[in-house]
């Protein structure tokens, strides 16, 4: 009988408040091996990470490192036992040089090391993760791959047992992925274990040998990582549950998602809507346009440049991986973050603007991630966004978008935050379309949802398309979302790998491996 | 033992005193909910009423009381221009640089005040100010009453602002979540602005109330700061009738130290109570995290 | 590991020595008026070298100042007139006491983060203040005087000086030993050196006690030149605020900080002599111009002007 595995993680759970982040997981991770954890966007990948590392405590369930429980352990005494784990987004002491970075883990665990030996471990270490010509750099001043290096390099200075990368390859581009790649590689040793969380697949497919897949905080299935990559299930979860691999609704969900999203006969549903669809301009300017434009965070690229010009009445589809940069793309038309190069025009106008100004020129965005304020109710969230509508045109938008929610009308003066997951997405869905934009960007509404209610919801919005309102829909559901939309872009590392119109796009092989990487 | 009607009078007089100082820890509870700033010129703010409200007396002979909602203008109008100059541009930056900022500010108001009004403790005189109010056993000066009734209807009117207008929509929601507001349209930085200028106006009308009932001096300041921060905590960040309940409570306790342990103990006990609270209540505050 | 442009540990070390070898031979040169503001000078940098080790390198800004100062004058005095002791027992047992109570607060006053943090400790200090005020057995709003006549002002200023040297050599020490990594790190991303092994609580507590002593030591000579004390003058928020100014001024952080600091303060007091009013005033006007401007003070701002008057760098 072979030891115990060295990480083993049993019924861990982790709630905030009625949100299930991670559900009552099962994990092992052997010595001498590196295993992958996959899945979608919200799947729970990071809260696993915070919580075996010791940031996040969680509701229910015991870590054990060797046999030994860690579960009640803080941050500091889990490093101590032999865990280092890197950040997602890198968090170097910027402040402080490279060598110094190791030297917080080198004297954390050995106070009293002798000054000459602990010198020749950070060489070496600086050796092995490629900055030994870095040593002496503010870290501030290293560039993101760089960086990612040094939280490796830090996490190996705790001398750990078990090591966790968070979703390091990132941002990152062909070579430098290869790099990774080997360095990852020439970690690994008999005594300690690798857990490598990504969404990269190539990495998972070229690290791990046995990977586990997260879908709304549970295992979907576990087992070697070449089979795992090959299943079609797991495809699914990534691509999108519309078309084929959706199983037949039951008679109660079909019920229950008619009660949650009312969608009329198509000529009176798009009466109804009408009170939320701006008037169209018939401008021959096209509603929003796009030129080489760059844009990032600090050190991260993260758009490098992409072109694309929407017409008024057109919905488009923006597709890609995550961290290919789509919730960036949304974030730049919206104002919140400035191109570093290219142009940007909304509706003919040279952008520049600020959120608040682009709003007013009737952009809505449904943020990623919903954003639902905690201290306005239903209504209050509804009505915040119906800017400059007298009462009488704010009551007549309300309408109709209660009518579309039925929920919403009910619940309407709960706190905002109280709904459940899919409720609140309703929620923002509604208050974005308060606003009779011109514009809608619609940003990973799937998450969440269960299957049958998103059919509905694309219901509703193939009749707002109908009523001419030109949607972006940013989406996870590739199957969904090529379904509604006309055009098409697939974003891969910053720029449009694929573009054209729907049904190529749906039709194109090369599109599922953006997502799964090369077979 | 003390005599009934001297306690029953004291707690009285605490209560009221506590509504007052409600008044006067609101503006610093909207600006701290709001914009993530502790104003360290809060008490200043409260003297800038006081004084102003000392020579609107002077110099036009009407009642400061009637003159509130003049003060209360003229606060919001020396604030705003300190926010944009001052603070505004300091947003980016993190809590510590804005509240260092109005630390200076701070002491700059408290020299100002010494040099344009001498270093004289003063007070706003109204003759009905000390006429003693009686109800059965308890007597307390009219003052008093007057000054809770003043800030009770204030606080319900800025409660009201915050909770019904559609300025306290997009102050809640620029509170909440600064970027999902300026995404749905809020003017984030002119609601902080204005924000600033409401809280400013609370303290000034606050101010004011305190000058009529005691004296006051330019280092009188820093006393309120501290019974401000004790009602803001006990009442709830941002919380606006919190902070009324939270200066009723720290008023009757308040006065309760002082009839069980003697008058000095008073601002002792508001003291020893806000550290107990700040101590064991970490989930009630909105931490600097770093997730 | 050296960077261009500075100088070792043991040449610092040397260095502080040296000024404290030339400072203490002083008196026997030096008129009255000039060992009064080396007096207040050694005072002041003694408390914003204490200060700068809490927030410079731990990131702990901290506005309680007088509570320490206070806590270390009422201790001293307290051994003096009780005990008969010497002055440096009094000294030692101000700085232990300092210690000793910033250890007993700190389970509290470190749940709070950032900005709580630092209204908690104005809350402690005022609260330490009424305290004094109120309780008869240390003298209540009156205070107490010193039993014995105080020693002389040169001997006062030795005192004073071998205080500063403490506060100056146990800041070289933080921010030259390895404990220097621990700190700043601490100061950075409390949460991410905890992932790096660091027990950030301690570390806080570490600098929270070492600057306490110090200001209670300091407190405690100051005491002893007053002859008389009580509880608005030592534990009055006026020795919070200057500290803070002159930290701010100097620049937090900077191992020269504390120095420029009160030297510029003590500077700036005595120009400002004939008006007295309007110092507080000017210091403050400064203390905007310096935070908006030159966010790391004059010496961060002589150090290299470009850098601090750019906008900071995007992380």
């Amino acid at each position: 009988m072979s030891a115990p595995p060295l990480l083993e993680v049993s019924g861990l759970s982790k709630r905030y408040g009625g949100l299930v982040a991670i559900d009552h997981l099962d994990l092992s991770a052997p010595a001498g091996a590196i295993t992958g954890v996959i899945g979608p966007n919200g799947a729970g990948k990071s809260t696993l990470i915070g919580l075996i590392g010791g940031a996040l405590a969680p509701s229910a369930g015991t870590i054990r490192l060797d046999g030994k429980d860690v579960t009640r352990l803080p941050a500091s005494e889990r490093a101590r036992a032999g865990i280092g784990r890197t950040y997602q987004i890198p968090r170097p002491f910027l402040d402080m040089t490279v060598e110094e970075n190791l030297e917080v883990a080198q004297y954390s665990i050995a106070p009293f090391i002798g000054a000459a030996a602990a010198r020749e471990e950070r060489e070496a270490l600086l050796v092995r993760t490629g900055l030994a010509d870095a040593a002496a750099l503010p870290a501030r001043a290293l560039p993101l791959l760089r960086r990612k290096r040094l939280e490796v390099a830090r996490a190996l200075a705790l001398k750990p047992r078990l090591l966790l990368l968070d979703e390091v390859g990132a941002g990152l581009v062909d070579s430098e992925i290869d790099e990774l790649i080997a360095l990852i590689q020439s970690i690994l040793d008999k005594s300690t274990a690798i857990v490598i969380v990504e969404h990269v697949i190539r990495i998972v497919r070229e690290c791990c040998a046995r990977s586990l897949v997260l879908n709304f905080g549970k295992r979907l299935i576990e087992g070697p990582t070449s089979e795992i990559l090959a299943n079609d299930q797991v495809a699914a979860v990534y691509l999108g549950t519309g078309g084929a691999h959706r199983k037949a609704a039951t008679g109660a969900e079909t019920s229950r998602a008619d009660g949650a999203i009312h969608v009329a006969a198509p000529a009176e549903e798009r009466r109804k809507l009408a009170p939320l669809v701006a008037p169209a301009a018939d401008s021959k300017e096209p509603i929003l346009e796009l030129r080489n434009v760059a844009a990032g965070y600090g050190q991260a690229r993260v758009l490098k440049g992409v072109s694309l010009a929407l017409a008024e009445g057109e919905a488009i589809a923006i597709l890609g991986a995550n961290g290919a940069g789509k919730t960036t793309l949304a974030r730049v038309i919206c104002g919140a973050v400035a191109p570093s190069a290219g142009i940007l025009r909304i509706g003919g106008r040279a952008a520049g603007l600020a959120p608040h100004r682009v709003a007013a020129l009737g952009v809505a965005h449904c943020m990623e991630g919903r954003r639902i304020f905690s201290s306005l109710s239903v209504e209050e969230n509804l009505r915040i966004a119906a800017r400059g509508a007298d009462a009488a045109t704010a009551r007549q938008r309300l309408e109709a978008v209660y009518d579309l929610f039925p929920v919403l009308f009910e619940r309407k003066a709960q706190v905002g935050t109280s709904l459940s997951g899919g409720q609140q997405q309703m929620l923002a869905i509604a208050r974005a379309l308060m606003a009779r934009p011109r514009l809608v960007i619609f940003d990973e509404i799937s998450l969440g949802l269960a299957p049958v209610i998103m059919d509905k919801l694309y219901e509703a919005l193939a009749q707002l398309k109908q009523a001419r309102m030109t949607l972006i829909l940013i989406e996870q559901d590739v199957d969904r979302a090529l379904a509604l939309a006309d055009r098409a872009y697939v974003l891969e590392q910053g720029v449009f790998a694929l573009s054209g119109a729907a049904r190529d796009i749906a039709a194109d092989p090369r599109l599922r491996r953006v997502y799964m990487g090369a077979a | 033992m003390p005599d009934l009607g001297v306690a029953c009078s004291t707690i009285a007089a605490g209560v009221l005193l506590g509504g007052m100082l409600a008044l006067t820890a609101l503006g610093l509870s909207i600006v701290l909910g709001v914009m993530r700033l502790v104003n360290l010129a809060h008490g200043e703010f409260l003297l800038v009423g006081a004084y102003a409200g000392l020579f609107f007396l002077q110099f036009t002979g009407i009642d400061p009381l009637l003159g509130l909602p003049v003060i209360a203008l003229f606060l919001a109008v020396f604030a705003i221009p300190l926010y944009r100059l001052l603070l505004q541009p300091l947003a980016e930056r993190g809590p510590e640089a804005q509240m260092m900022t109005m630390f200076a500010v701070s002491i700059i108001l408290q020299n100002v005040f010494v040099l344009a009004f001498s270093a004289d403790t003063r007070s706003i005189a109204r003759d009905y100010a000390t006429l003693p109010l009686t109800v059965g056993p308890i007597t307390v000066p009219l003052i008093y009453l007057i000054g809770f009734a003043i800030s009770v209807a204030a606080v319900l009117v800025v409660h009201w602002l915050v909770s019904r207008t559609a300025f306290g929509r997009d102050l809640r929601a620029s509170a909440a979540d600064p970027e999902a507001a300026a995404t749905i349209g809020v003017d984030v930085k002119s609601v902080r602005t204005l924000t600033f200028a409401l809280g400013a106006a609370c303290a000034g009308v606050g101010g004011t109330l305190i000058g009529a009932a005691f004296q006051f001096g330019p280092s009188s300041g820093a006393a309120y700061l501290l019974n401000s921060l004790a009602i803001v905590v006990l009442g709830g960040l941002g919380n606006v009738l919190g902070t009324l309940v939270g200066g009723i409570a720290l008023g009757a306790l308040q006065s309760l130290g002082g009839l069980a342990l003697g008058d000095g103990y008073r601002d002792l006990v508001g003291m020893a109570l806000f550290l107990l609270v700040l101590a064991f209540r970490p989930d009630g505050f909105l931490a600097r995290g770093r997730a | 590991m050296k960077r261009r442009g500075t100088i070792g540990a043991a040449a610092e070390v040397a260095i502080i020595f040296a000024a404290a070898a030339a400072l203490w031979i002083a008196p026997n040169f030096a008129g009255d008026y000039w060992l009064q503001i080396g007096f207040r000078t050694l005072i002041y940098l003694a408390l914003a070298e204490g200060w700068n080790l809490m927030a410079g390198s731990a990131g702990l800004v901290s506005l309680g100042a007088s509570c320490f100062v206070g806590l270390g004058a009422y201790i001293a005095f307290g051994v003096l007139n009780k005990l008969d002791a010497p002055l440096p027992l009094a000294l030692a047992a101000a700085g232990l006491g300092g210690g000793a109570l910033a250890a007993l607060v700190s389970p509290a006053l470190f749940r709070l983060r950032g900005l709580y943090f630092t209204v908690g400790t104005l809350a402690l200090a005022e609260l330490l203040r009424l305290t004094m005020i109120n309780v008869s057995a240390f003298g209540g709003a009156t205070g107490i005087f010193l039993k014995n006549d105080p020693p002389d002002l040169p001997i006062l200023f030795r005192y004073a000086l071998a205080v500063a040297l403490l506060a100056s050599l146990a800041m070289t020490f933080c921010a030259r030993s390895r404990a220097s990594v621990i700190l700043r790190a601490v100061r950075d991303d409390e949460d991410a050196a905890a992932q790096m092994g660091v027990r950030p609580f301690r570390v806080k507590l570490a600098a929270f006690v070492l600057a306490s002593a110090v200001a209670a030591m300091a407190g405690g000579v100051q005491a002893v030149k007053l002859g008389a004390i009580e509880p608005y003058g030592m534990f009055g928020l006026q020795w919070s605020i200057d500290v803070l100014t002159m930290a701010i001024i100097g620049g937090v952080g900077l191992r020269l900080g504390p120095l420029v600091g009160a030297v510029f303060v003590i500077a700036l007091g005595e120009a400002l002599a004939d008006y007295p009013e309007a110092h507080v005033a000017i210091a403050g006007v400064i203390l905007i111009v310096l935070i908006r401007f030159a966010p790391r003070g004059v010496v961060g701002f002589v150090a290299n002007p470009a850098l601090v008057l750019r906008r900071p760098a995007p992380a």
